[in-house]
């Protein structure tokens, strides 16, 4: 199945990319990003707020993108 | 760059948005987007969910991340532009990913602040020195829908108004007309630009 990933991360893409059936939310985010560093990154499938342990399936699209950006002086 | 400067100009506090860059040209930046934020005199806090949307937008319109997630651009309403202990912990944890990031910051007094980083290879940081570019075609300046994307997007918290609980104002878009001294000084400013 081929899915859209949107990715601020592992270099930065969107694009489409394969998966195998039956992958998890989790499973792709640990491929992509790694397992450490879920806690800093909203993940979302089509746009609403995902679980982890949520089946991805064909023409989902997927982001993770960075929590609390923020600036002070 | 007028309407980084106009975004800097129109409240009291800090303000922050992502820059769009030119698709064959990286660094020069096209566009300030903003996303909905928590805005303080010393504070800027973008929407969690206001910067997936960000994304989701800006594929849709056929860019790549390189193009629009990769130089984070925020004012300080003070005179100083040089980067906190919050900027620099955001510019790791949320741009150190990515295969080069820029942080930007421009400060009430006109000084700047610009730094690349490449997390690529024997990674490295590297200060920019900007300038405005001239020599290409720009679109107009158009302050009303700037206005308008500040009021859609900044909300103003101010420690100050209230001790328990915080208070979060938004912007009330009627109230604003822009006044001539500060469109003249606005002008005034930037009469080298144009």
């Amino acid at each position: 199945m081929k899915v859209l990933l949107i990715s601020n991360d592992a270099g930065g893409f969107a694009e489409h990319v394969e998966l195998t059936e039956g992958m998890t939310v989790q499973q792709l985010f640990e491929k992509q990003i790694g397992p450490l560093k879920a806690g800093n990154y909203l993940i979302r499938v089509n746009r609403q707020p995902a679980a982890a342990d949520q089946l991805l399936c064909d023409g989902d699209r997927i982001s993770f993108t960075p929590l609390k950006i923020e600036g002070a002086n | 760059m007028a309407k980084l400067l106009f975004l800097r100009d129109i409240g009291p506090t800090e303000v922050g948005g992502f820059g769009i860059s030119n698709a064959d040209d990286l660094l020069l930046v096209e566009d300030v987007q903003l996303v909905q934020q928590v805005c303080s005199a010393v504070s800027v806090e973008f929407d969690d969910d206001s910067v997936a949307d960000y994304f989701d937008e800006q594929v849709d319109c056929g860019r790549l991340p390189e193009q629009f997630a990769r130089i984070w651009i925020h004012t300080h309403p003070g005179k100083s532009p040089s980067p906190s202990g919050t900027d620099e912990e955001t510019f790791d944890r949320c741009f150190g990913g990515s295969d080069w990031c820029v942080m930007y910051i421009l400060a009430q007094g006109g000084n700047s602040y610009a730094r690349a980083r490449f997390n690529v290879g024997p990674s490295f940081d590297r200060r920019l020195r900007c300038r405005t570019q001239l020599d290409c075609e720009f679109p107009s300046s158009d302050q009303e829908a700037w206005f308008l994307e500040y009021c859609e997007n900044v909300s103003i918290h101010d420690p100050f108004l209230s001790q328990n609980p915080p208070v979060t104002q938004s912007i009330d878009v009627d109230w604003w007309r822009p006044s001539t001294v500060t469109f003249e000084r606005w002008t005034d400013e930037h009469s080298e630009v144009g």
